[in-house]
């Protein structure tokens, strides 16, 4: 921290906001990205996906059933609420193992995943 | 099998008629389609519809439930069953046909890091109408089924009996599968299961092996099968 931005606060507030406006998602409050147990079908895992793409504020969604995930990306200028994503999962018939809230866009994750492979 | 044709009295005949009149659609309908088992997953998520059709050699079944909650959910069945009674040139079948309600209920479920297992309930009230008995008669069934699953790996087993005044219907069924390889979530993933199956009419009792393909693709579930009885064919769509 230099001396301009610990004398002008806004500065430093304009700093953090640029630094975070290049990762995508994060600047709108993040990706979830979801550790899910129970998740090895297909045709049963859709609930999932059929219950998080309902909420109002969700955008991308990816789903990987081999790596037990789910990540859901928020819609331009919205943020997820952690607390209702982990109950639709819950409500859906799976168990949340863990939530993270990551900068990755969702494209980024699953090229990521798809990578690993 | 030597199938006879059975001596029917006149008014039975006409009685018969205006029922296999007024079933004319349905059953047209399940001839066209297969049919899918409660072996399967019974119910799907929360504010779903899941439709299942069954078709086998001695069996038809079309049925459909929508999930009031994330473990109960309400349906309807129709279906038909085929059965042998008697022994050498006086085997006979006779056709059970039957209407009922249903009521499906998830009553456990383990969610495991690489697993999934569940143990189902599924309830069946109606009635049934067979040739040569008269009128119709109450159906019931209480059947219990569980399955453990990963990605790669099925197996499935369930006990159905099917009970009215003069009829019985029970089946046993054992399933063991595996998937040829992981599949993403919006693939198309194949499976090879193979189906032990037992089925008691009153004193009469079958057993069959059958093996089956499997393909899961999100909403649309499959299976084509057969064995020196007849094909099978198994459907499952979820909305």
């Amino acid at each position: 921290m230099n001396t301009f931005t610990r004398t002008h606060p806004a500065a430093l507030l304009i700093a953090g906001l640029l630094a975070l406006a290049g990762t995508g998602a994060q600047a709108n409050g993040g990706t979830l990205k979801i550790q899910v147990n129970g998740m090895v079908c297909a045709f049963c895992a859709q609930g999932i996906e059929k219950r998080l793409t309902k909420m109002p504020e969700t955008g991308p969604l990816y789903i990987n059933l081999a790596q037990k995930v789910v990540a859901v990306e928020p819609k331009a200028g919205r943020r997820i609420d952690v607390d209702k994503v982990r109950a639709e999962i819950t409500d859906a018939g799976y168990d949340v193992v863990k939530v993270e809230t990551v900068a990755q866009t969702v494209a980024a994750i699953r090229a990521e995943m798809k990578a690993r492979k | 099998m030597n199938v006879a044709t059975e001596q029917i009295r006149p008014r039975r005949r006409r009685a018969q008629a205006r029922l296999a009149a007024a079933l004319a659609p349905v059953l047209g309908l399940l001839a066209i389609l297969p049919a899918a088992p409660a072996w399967a997953l019974p119910m799907a998520s929360q504010g779903s519809v899941m439709v299942m059709a069954e078709r086998s050699a001695d069996e038809r079944e079309l049925a459909a439930n929508f999930a009031l909650t994330a473990r109960d959910a309400l349906g309807a069945a129709v279906g038909r069953w085929r059965e042998p009674m008697g022994h050498g040139a006086a085997m006979r079948e006779h056709e059970r046909e039957y209407t009922a309600l249903t009521y499906t209920r998830l009553v456990r479920r383990w969610n495991m890091p690489h697993a999934q297992a569940n143990l189902w309930f599924v309830g069946m009230l109606g009635e049934v109408r067979a040739h040569a008995l008269p009128g119709a008669r109450t159906l019931w069934s209480p059947a219990l089924l569980a399955d453990y699953e990963t990605t790669r790996v099925y197996f499935g087993a369930g006990i159905e009996p099917m009970r009215a005044r003069g009829l019985r219907h029970d089946s046993v069924v054992a399933r063991a599968g595996f998937s040829f390889y992981q599949a993403e979530y919006d693939e198309m993933q194949p499976w090879l299961i193979v189906q032990a199956k037992r089925t008691r009419w009153g004193m009469d009792a079958k057993s069959e092996l059958t093996p089956l393909l499997r393909v899961i693709h999100r909403r649309f579930f499959v299976e084509l099968g057969g064995n020196d009885n007849g094909a099978q064919v198994n459907l499952m769509l979820s909305y």
